[in-house]
């Protein structure tokens, strides 16, 4: 065995990864050549190092309840992760009853709600937030060109922290729609974008399992926001996209 | 009706899944988050590839769990890489330092700059795929054979790749800070 084998073979010998007769091989070419072993000393070091000094990145028990609730259907899973997160916390589980409180007294819930709910939470719970994941609006809406017979206008909250963070297509109403996503901190905002072709939607806010949605009609287009945002929140971010909405001319 | 869009096609029960996957859960993170340097990115790559390794449970026949999880989640974390980074031109490297830095008077130099924070800077400006087989290999204890499974390339390979991630690895730290500590 010469310097270049035992050079090449060197970690795998530390490392214990040598058949028995290499080994031997090379411990016999250590024995009677001091560069070589000086070598192993400081590829020896140098591995010791490396093993015990690297910090090692452990995952939050965070992380395993929410792909244990990723791997779980809908049906057998009683509550989404974020929400069994919030119910440990009593302040938020008091907010929660009062809100529910509150808006059960809205009779029935449209069908069209609970569809956009469903599809908010499938989307969370498939890993499918986004078939385009980008923060700016100017990638975002030539990507639903072609895939849709119209073009929703994006508009960016960026600067409001509510960033864009991506599109999807996804179905809705009996046809293909734009859902545009917004974060808020650690939760998720779909809107749902299109064409209206029947009476306006009445901008009312619903409570449905703990997600808010409020849907709403403006130059032509429906709008259908959804998410498990606080209500302040859900209705600032409603109120920015409506305005912004306003602004700019619709539809071009 | 669309509540059937996922899952529902005889798929394992998850506790099943659960028991073979989950107690790789920290491995699985840590070379996540060596990789795509944030908690959020390596979040989603490690819940993504759970995922897809739920979906291909049917095909998994026994055998190493680890190495079988470890393929799919690097596929994930490679695609985002490709997506986050498409943007940024990688450090350019020294090769005559680097060369110089396993020589013997270097040592010393190596023995002081070697600590905690140098190591995980220099792991930091490693390549992927040499900070890749360091984690697998130095941090998770995966032995050649599972990485070469994980990994799909040959033994020799492995062996190879992980010597030349240490030989730069070494280089980074002696080059460190380099000039501070250089007349």
């Amino acid at each position: 065995m010469n310097h270049d084998d035992v050079s090449r073979l060197l970690g795998a010998y530390l490392d214990g990864e040598l058949d028995l007769t290499t080994c031997m091989d090379l411990e016999e070419h250590l024995a009677g050549c001091e560069s070589c072993r000086q070598k192993m000393e400081a590829d020896q070091e140098l591995v010791a190092v490396i093993q015990s000094e690297t910090p090692r990145f452990e995952a939050s028990p965070f992380l395993k309840t929410r792909i244990r609730a990723a791997l779980r259907p809908e049906k057998s899973q009683p509550l989404p992760f974020w929400r069994r997160a919030w119910l440990s916390s009593g302040v938020a589980f008091a907010a929660l009853l009062i809100l529910a409180a509150y808006f059960y007294r809205a009779p029935g819930i449209p069908a069209l709600v609970q569809e956009a709910v469903a599809d908010h939470v499938r989307s969370l719970q498939v890993s499918h937030l986004m078939d385009v994941a980008s923060t700016d609006q100017h990638t975002v809406k030539p990507w639903f060109a072609g895939k849709l017979d119209y073009s929703p206008q994006v508009v960016d909250l960026a600067p409001a922290g509510y960033p864009l963070i991506g599109g999807r297509l996804d179905v809705l109403d009996s046809r293909n729609v734009a859902a545009l996503i917004y974060q808020r901190r650690k939760h998720y905002i779909n809107l749902f974008i299109w064409p209206s072709n029947g009476p306006s939607l009445p901008g009312k806010l619903y409570v449905r399992n703990g997600y808010h949605a409020l849907g709403w009609t403006r130059s032509g287009m429906n709008y259908m926001a959804v998410s498990e945002l606080g209500e302040q929140e859900f209705a600032d971010f409603v109120k920015m996209i409506q305005d912004k909405t306003v602004e700019t001319r619709p539809g071009e | 009706m669309i509540e059937q869009h996922h899952d529902g096609r005889g798929d394992p029960s998850p506790p099943e899944f659960e028991q073979v996957f989950l107690p790789h859960l920290d491995a699985a993170y840590n070379l996540a988050r060596w990789l795509l340097r944030n908690d959020q990115d390596a979040e989603d790559a490690v819940q993504e590839a759970y995922l897809r390794a739920y979906k291909a449970f049917s095909r998994f026949r026994g055998g190493d769990g680890k190495a079988w999880l470890i393929t799919i989640l690097r596929n994930v974390c490679f695609t985002m890489i490709k997506k986050l980074r498409s943007h940024e031109t990688p450090e350019p490297f020294d090769e005559e330092i680097h060369q110089a830095a396993g020589q013997s008077d270097l040592r010393e130099v190596f023995r002081q700059k070697a600590n905690a924070e140098t190591l995980q800077s220099a792991i930091e400006k490693l390549p992927d795929e040499f900070r890749e087989i360091i984690v697998l290999h130095d941090l998770e204890g995966l032995a050649y054979k599972q990485i070469a499974v994980a990994i799909g390339i040959p033994i020799g390979t492995v062996m190879s790749r992980l010597a030349r991630a240490r030989g730069r690895l070494r280089a980074e730290i002696v080059a460190s800070n380099v000039k501070q500590s250089s007349p």
